[in-house]
């Protein structure tokens, strides 16, 4: 109840008014947009996206972005798409952010050895570069979306986990905190109970931001062609597009739609999380990602 | 005490390293199949699985597969610390020769891009820290929250679709064009990497842009600000003579900390232009399923990044005097 308010409030606070209140407010209206598309994708294509047909169609009556190189009407493919790159997005950031918040709460509130051990590995983790790592896992693991969701969850989690440590360092020295303590609270109740609503407002921020950050590792990857082969994200669309000489063809519609969608999608994340973040400025540093 | 904070950073990258290697290591003895397969590449494998199996078990022995688990990781530790990561049956050379020279064309497109973009985003930031709200930063950070966004390889192709495919003023990719020697190969590069350079530049500006912008905005608010501007020094010389100095700190190691994000994006742009560094020979090399390689690209850039971590450090105890008198930073 209590944390379920917490959230609602920061959510309020982020639409609160001012130029950071109209960012988020824009970002907010960019996902609602995906979203719908994702949801309703079945009923807004006007073709079944795996269905052949004629290959290499520019823009013409009946498939509005033209067709790929099997046929596949690429509008649908875009719509579609929506689907599985918002889902790694999603689904990356959640694990990531459940991960890290765990770490950034244990570390920042016990303080200690614990805090020690856990920031130290977190260090390790923000040592490695990310988009050389999943490369390599995924083209070890096989391309499939959940290789891909466990490569980016296992290289998001430190950021997070440091933003919200700062965060709890704060918290725990505030009176309310205190006096729980003094009135015999354990550990664990004081740190879920009311350390870690407090520190709703910066997890969601950072959230969105890893949210931003997956979709763009997840397009990379599968630009490269280490996407799952069998489903279609916007990175496969480059892919594609890139491997069968859309660009030096000029074929604009195949691969302009795509990175369009990739780019206002990952703004809209971004705009969503800056705005937060730039709430309370000094623990953070630098921008999104 | 600057030593023993250098010190303590090294501990980490010493772990991170051995934590890759680590992982490397397991990667190729764990899964499924023979371990082989991926050292030597399937096709080969399997012929020699069913022409020459004597030679798969001399191969065998010499990859140390035969040995205990904790003998082979010794081994390849200590390979690996030799700079010998591996044969390509790819290329049919060494890994670190292959990657050797490739690395030399990423960096003549990364390194640029890192050092013209931090001036310039850190003059911009700077500039528009100052001013938060008012005329330039309405523009600037819209702007540069899009190209930030924009991921470089898109980005890339948006550039060749214009200024290639169309205007037909740029080459739509690759290093140098054939026949030109001396003087001229040297324009002829520097024409061919105009568009992958412009990319990188204007993408990473755009980082740089953001942070300084923050940076600036929080150092103004200091107190020394005001005295400054009330012992009546001009507002340009307030915010390049001692509101940028306190703001320098967070640019310079954002830059190098996050060099693996700007090495990512130039690896992607590569591709893009089939630029020969890093980022063509990945996308071959996954392309090829040529894992010896694979594993060789990803240990020289976990390098490259914990080395620009490390100068990071280094820059950060010269710059913050904090740390130079050993106070301790969180």
């Amino acid at each position: 109840m209590l944390r379920g308010r917490m959230a609602a409030g920061a959510v309020q606070n982020l639409f609160s008014v001012g130029r950071k209140g109209k960012m988020a407010m824009a970002g907010f209206v960019i996902l609602c947009f995906f979203s719908m598309l994702a949801v309703f994708a079945p009923l807004l294509s006007p073709h079944n996206p795996w269905a052949l047909g004629t290959p290499y169609l520019p823009p013409v009556k009946g498939h509005p972005l033209g067709t790929n190189d099997i046929g596949q009407d690429l509008l649908s493919e875009l719509i579609y798409g929506t689907r599985i790159s918002l889902m790694i997005g999603f689904l990356a950031a959640f694990l990531a952010t459940g991960i890290g918040t765990a770490v950034g709460l244990l570390a920042g509130y016990l303080r200690g050895v614990v805090d020690e051990a856990l920031m130290r590995l977190a260090d390790v983790f923000l040592l490695i570069p990310t988009l050389p790592l999943v490369i390599v896992l995924v083209a070890y693991l096989k391309p499939s979306i959940w290789n891909i969701i466990i490569a980016i969850t296992l290289l998001s989690w430190a950021g997070t986990a440091r933003v919200v440590r700062s965060r709890v360092l704060q918290v725990r020295e505030m009176p309310f905190v205190k006096s729980a303590r003094a009135l015999g609270a354990g550990s664990f109740y004081v740190m879920f109970r009311h350390v870690l609503p407090n520190t709703a407002e910066v997890v969601f921020a950072k959230a969105s931001l890893t949210v931003a950050g997956a979709m763009l590792t997840e397009a990379g990857i599968s630009f490269l062609g280490l996407g799952d082969p069998t489903q279609k994200s916007w990175g496969m669309m480059l892919h594609h597009a890139f491997s069968h000489g859309a660009v030096v063809n000029g074929y604009w519609w195949w691969y302009l739609p795509p990175t369009f969608c990739i780019s206002l999608a990952v703004l809209g994340f971004v705009l969503l999380g800056y705005a937060g973040q730039e709430e309370e400025q000094g623990a953070r540093r630098g921008p999104p990602v | 005490m600057q030593k023993l904070y250098l010190l303590s950073r090294l501990g980490r990258y010493v772990v991170a390293f051995l934590l890759i290697i680590t992982l490397n290591f397991f990667l190729v003895r764990f899964m499924p199949g023979d371990p082989l397969i991926h050292l030597l590449g399937e096709e080969s494998y399997h012929y020699l699985y069913v022409h020459e199996p004597e030679a798969l078990e001399k191969l065998k022995a010499e990859y140390g597969l035969d040995k205990p688990l904790p003998a082979q990781y010794y081994a390849y530790l200590a390979n690996c610390l030799r700079g010998e990561f591996g044969w390509s049956y790819r290329y049919g050379q060494p890994v670190f020769k292959v990657i050797g020279f490739r690395l030399k064309w990423t960096f003549a497109l990364l390194l640029p891009a890192i050092i013209i973009s931090a001036c310039l985003g850190a003059y911009l930031g700077a500039l528009c820290g100052w001013r938060k709200g008012q005329q330039p930063d309405i523009i600037l950070t819209p702007l540069s929250l899009f190209f930030y966004t924009l991921p470089t390889y898109c980005f890339g192709m948006l550039l060749v679709l214009i200024f290639a495919f169309y205007l037909d003023l740029f080459p739509l990719g690759g290093v140098v064009s054939g026949n030109v020697f001396g003087v001229w190969r040297f324009i002829d590069i520097l024409w061919h990497m105009c568009l992958p350079l412009t990319v990188l530049i204007i993408h990473n500006t755009a980082y740089n842009y953001l942070i300084m912008r923050n940076a600036v905005a929080q150092a103004r608010t200091g107190e020394y600000v005001l005295t400054a501007l009330a012992k009546g020094l001009g507002e340009m010389r307030v915010l390049f003579g001692h509101v940028f100095r306190n703001a320098l700190p967070p640019l310079v190691t954002v830059v190098a900390l996050d060099f693996g994000f700007l090495l990512a994006g130039a690896l992607l742009v590569e591709i893009v232009f089939s630029w020969p560094g890093m980022g063509t020979l990945i996308y071959d090399s996954v392309m090829a399923r040529d894992y010896p390689m694979l594993q060789g690209c990803f240990l020289i850039l976990t390098i490259c990044v914990m080395l620009a971590n490390f100068v990071a450090d280094v820059l950060y105890a010269l710059i913050d005097p904090r740390i130079k008198e050993g106070e301790a930073v969180a």
